[in-house]
């Protein structure tokens, strides 16, 4: 690929990117600041004397119009500082860099759980084509996908934890994982992530098997597949080198649209299994009104999606040559 | 082609290379379910060890009382900031008491109106600092600072004025030497301790802090505890980890090594860790699973804190959209609940007896207004809640001209249906299902009832704003019996007058509370301003609720109550932790 090109490509994006972050967050704002009730009113009790939620609503800057809170929020956006956090009192960059990490083991352990389950049941059902397998593979990824995540999420809660006492229900460690060695703690984390990773993975993992194996069924019949079989050539090195990249577009697509879903998917699934993430956070930031860290997740939330469909997009153009960048 | 390898059949290749693909995917795919299955190692480490985890719903806001709001936060914060007295709920005699602290004696001059208090001199911070008269007199300043905007800022309003009525603190709270200190109050009156019990600050951190960005610096974070523990790491909506403080002399070092508070946002999770031996402590447990733990669970036992909350249906007793009109200065009666009469009908339609025993079981009790039993000296046992009486509702109904005269079903009034919005938080599994009941008990009598759910904080800033009917809100009652908030006639005053209640004997009555020294000198008073409750039925008062603790009885020395859970938590062990430490010290 030319990298000139490319690099216009990837600048000609970033930029259409920025105008959509600014859109993005102009909407959040004001629906955020439409929903009634205010972030002091959440943050204290109706007890608290009300000269001191007066004094507070002048401190962050609420008594304002919300248009004038806008452009100072704006301004201060530019210069790259997001403000304050009402309820955690710290800034707001402070606040996601803390609980970004979090999701980004869980959305990334998520997406590498979907693309083995996924790639491999398209796989298994390809092998066994027509078979009672197949049909069951099918049938059963057609119910995952159709399956709401925070239902997927509380039966496995219910089974897997309740019932059988397999997985801890929440969090991201044990309480004695500070006694452990980095092993025992590398162990406990892995414990406490199976559920979570096992409730986003469902579903997109179900979607990926379903249009990989449709893929790879195209790509079977296809002429130079034929071709290359009359050649005599080991369909390992078939499946290697023809069948599998050709076949792989339709999940990069779905790994692409995926990013949004994962995150909203986060939101359930770090409230459910009380992970420490950016998807609680928002949750949390919502009911408290904390305005700056709803934007601040708003903002994360909205790169990341921007950012995975870029890559998808490249990945996209590596695997299947007939899309090329425009001139 | 391939003509130098070995023949073989190729379906049977290709087969078995795609299962080893299938199997290594499927392998990689289990290998950490199967790898997080090791485990209990570092369980019976820890249980080894004299440390106790309590479960919380939602993390803490801040480690600075100044601005600590949230609950958790403030039972925390007294493990870190001692005050100059500590409090004792007498539960005989239904009082608070003092005991010294910080203070280690105190004595009253000028009619009552100072008190000289004597710290303790051995007394240090954890980063060594010694403890002095100076951190009293600037904890004080900040709580009264307006730039501030402490939460505590109302509990120094009792102090000394100066002429002009602004408040000095450093004329109210007078520094005589670093181990003296005297407060100056504007009267004699019951609370002067507890108001001088606030939590103190270390100057030597919080006096160069910015005021009007106080919230947002360190000390909300990081606290410098001088009490019986320390904070040793917060992660937020994770857990936070406080240890013995072994510089601690108000009271003492912790007994136990370490207190974990675990936050675990759903309550299954929480009862489950509990049963599992993860969680020692399980604050507010549902009475199903209290009594059912009570029966079956000899590891756990149950501990009541006190009826010190109650719930009632608020009506508000003025039109809201004549007073939002007005802006607050016309008061037209509520054309459904603007009589004594038609409140005291909807009370005697509900049964509140079944609520109590279905719901609440042992843990509640009928409330005839809103002093809680637990104020022995002042709670008026000689009345008894109303009757659940539908056909006397129906009678006085009838008398106030509610009739059925189109037959729909409902009753009607100048061409007006008895109908009515009944507002409830969302969130609250009990008061939804008590709205459902209302709502039932209320159709009988020929009463429409819809039920709304509002979001929490929209619900209460509603309820200030007098915008709703009628709402099932619940309230905890103060320690020291001060009630102007709720009572009082002047609404601008009493903001949580939901029902705009106006009456001027009560008004009397609280107003004579200013005027006494001990708060028992008061009781006969606060019997009366009950039964004048009862008369006009302002609320239907529902249930005294007991919130119930689950704790682990391999924990001892608790003194959980209406003073907190984790009260005098310093003092707790794990199970022959004590005869152990007897042993060491000989």
């Amino acid at each position: 690929m030319n990298i000139h090109r490319m690099g216009k490509f990837i600048t000609k994006k970033a930029a259409s990117a920025v105008v959509l972050l600014f859109g993005l967050m102009t909407i959040i704002f004001v629906i955020a600041h439409a929903a009634p009730g205010d972030p002091v009113s959440a943050m204290i009790s109706p007890k608290t004397p009300a000269s001191v939620g007066q004094e507070l609503r002048h401190q962050f800057g609420l008594d304002q119009s919300v248009f004038l809170q806008y452009l100072r929020w704006l301004e201060n956006a530019l210069k790259g500082n997001f403000g304050f956090s009402f309820s955690y009192q710290r800034p707001v960059v402070d606040v996601l860099m803390s609980f970004f990490p979090n999701t980004a083991l869980l959305a990334l352990s998520a997406i590498g759980l979907e693309i083995i389950l996924g790639v491999a049941l398209g796989i298994l059902a390809v092998s066994y084509q027509n078979s009672w397998l197949d049909r069951i593979i099918n049938n059963a990824s057609l119910v995952a996908y159709t399956l709401p995540t925070f239902w997927v999420g509380l039966m496995f809660l219910a089974l897997f934890s309740y019932a059988l006492g397999l997985f801890p229900s929440s969090q991201m460690n044990s309480v004695e994982a500070e006694q452990l060695s980095v092993a025992g703690r590398c162990l406990d984390l892995v414990k406490h992530l199976i559920l979570p990773v096992l409730t986003i993975a469902v579903s997109g993992a179900a979607g990926i098997a379903r249009y990989f194996r449709a893929s790879l069924l195209t790509v079977q019949n296809a002429e130079y597949v034929t071709y290359a079989r009359s050649l005599g050539i080991k369909k390992r090195d078939i499946f290697l080198f023809y069948e599998l990249p050709n076949s792989i577009a339709p999940v990069i697509t779905i790994l692409g649209l995926e990013i949004g879903t994962l995150l909203a998917g986060a939101v359930v699934t770090e409230t459910i299994f009380a992970w420490p993430g950016i998807g609680r956070l928002a949750v949390l930031a919502m009911l408290s009104r904390d305005y700056p860290l709803i934007l601040g997740c708003t903002l994360v939330s909205g790169i990341v999606v921007i950012v995975g469909n870029l890559i998808a997009d490249l990945l996209y153009m590596y695997v299947d040559p007939r899309i090329r960048l425009p001139v | 082609m391939n003509g130098d390898r070995p023949m073989r059949n190729p379906e049977q290749g290709d087969k078995t290379f795609f299962i080893k693909i299938q199997c290594s995917l499927v392998l990689a795919a289990l290998v950490s379910v199967l790898g997080g299955c090791s485990q209990k190692k570092g369980q019976e480490t820890a249980n080894a060890n004299t440390q106790v985890v309590i479960a919380l719903e939602g993390d803490i806001d801040s480690f600075n009382p100044l601005f600590a709001e949230d609950v958790a936060a403030g039972e925390i914060n007294d493990l870190f900031f001692p005050g100059l007295t500590t409090s004792r709920f007498d539960t005989v005699l239904g009082v608070l008491e003092y005991e010294p602290s910080l203070a280690k004696s105190w004595e009253y001059e000028n009619g009552n109106k100072d008190i000289r208090f004597h710290l303790q001199t051995n007394a240090r911070w954890q980063d060594s600092t010694k403890m002095k008269a100076k951190d009293v007199e600037i904890s004080y300043e900040l709580y009264a600072d307006t730039s501030v905007a402490s939460i505590r800022q109302a509990s120094v309003d009792g102090l000394r004025r100066t002429s002009s009525g602004s408040l000095d603190v450093s004329k109210a709270v007078e520094v005589v030497d670093d181990s003296t200190i005297l407060f100056h109050f504007d009267h004699p009156y019951p609370g002067q301790l507890f108001d001088a019990g606030l939590p103190i600050l270390p100057s030597h951190v919080f006096q160069n802090l910015p005021r009007t960005s106080m919230r947002e610096q360190g000390p909300s974070r990081q606290p410098l505890s001088a009490g019986p523990f320390v904070l040793k790491s917060w992660k937020p909506l994770e857990e936070i980890v406080i240890t013995s403080n072994p510089l601690s002399v108000v009271p003492h070092s912790a007994k136990l090594s370490e207190v974990i508070f675990r936050i675990i946002p759903d309550y299954h999770s929480r009862l489950m860790q509990l049963r599992a031996g993860e969680v020692d402590v399980l604050p507010y447990i549902e009475v199903e699973d209290a009594l059912e733990l009570a029966h079956k669970n000899m590891s756990i036992r149950i501990v009541p804190l006190g009826e010190r909350f109650y719930d009632a249906i608020n009506w508000n007793s003025i039109d809201p959209e004549e007073y939002q009109r007005s802006k607050g200065k016309v008061l037209r009666p509520h054309y459904l609940f603007g009589t004594a009469r038609v409140r005291k009908a909807l009370t005697l339609a509900i049964n509140r007896k079944e609520i109590v025993d279905s719901y609440l079981r042992s843990y509640g009790k009928e409330a005839i207004g809103p002093i809680s039993p637990l104020f022995r000296w002042a709670y008026n046992d000689t009345l008894k809640p109303l009757p659940f009486d539908p056909s006397l509702a129906s009678k006085l109904l009838y008398e106030e001209g509610w009739r059925d005269t189109d037959g729909d079903g409902v009753l009607e009034k100048d061409a007006r249906k008895f109908s009515f919005a009944l507002r409830i938080p969302a969130g609250n599994q009990l008061r939804a299902t008590i709205a459902s009941i209302v709502q039932r008990q209320l159709s009988a009598m020929k009463i429409r009832v819809t039920i709304e759910q509002v979001e929490r904080s929209v619900f209460w800033s509603d309820l200030m704003e007098k915008k709703f009917d009628a709402c099932i809100a619940g309230f905890s009652v103060p320690l020291q019996l001060q009630l102007d908030e709720w009572w009082s006639s002047d609404l601008e005053r009493s903001r949580f007058n939901l029902t705009s209640f106006r009456n001027k004997r009560v008004d009397e009555i609280l107003a004579g509370t200013r005027r006494i020294v001990k708060e028992t000198d008061h009781a006969n008073a606060w019997k009366e301003f009950q039964t004048i409750l009862q008369d006009e039925q302002p609320c239907t008062f529902l249930y005294w609720m007991n919130d119930l603790v689950a704790v682990n009885t391999r924990i001892q020395g608790i003194e959980m109550g209406i003073l907190g859970i984790a009260y005098h938590a310093g003092d707790w062990y794990v199970g022959d932790q004590r005869a152990d430490d007897k042993a060491q010290s000989k």
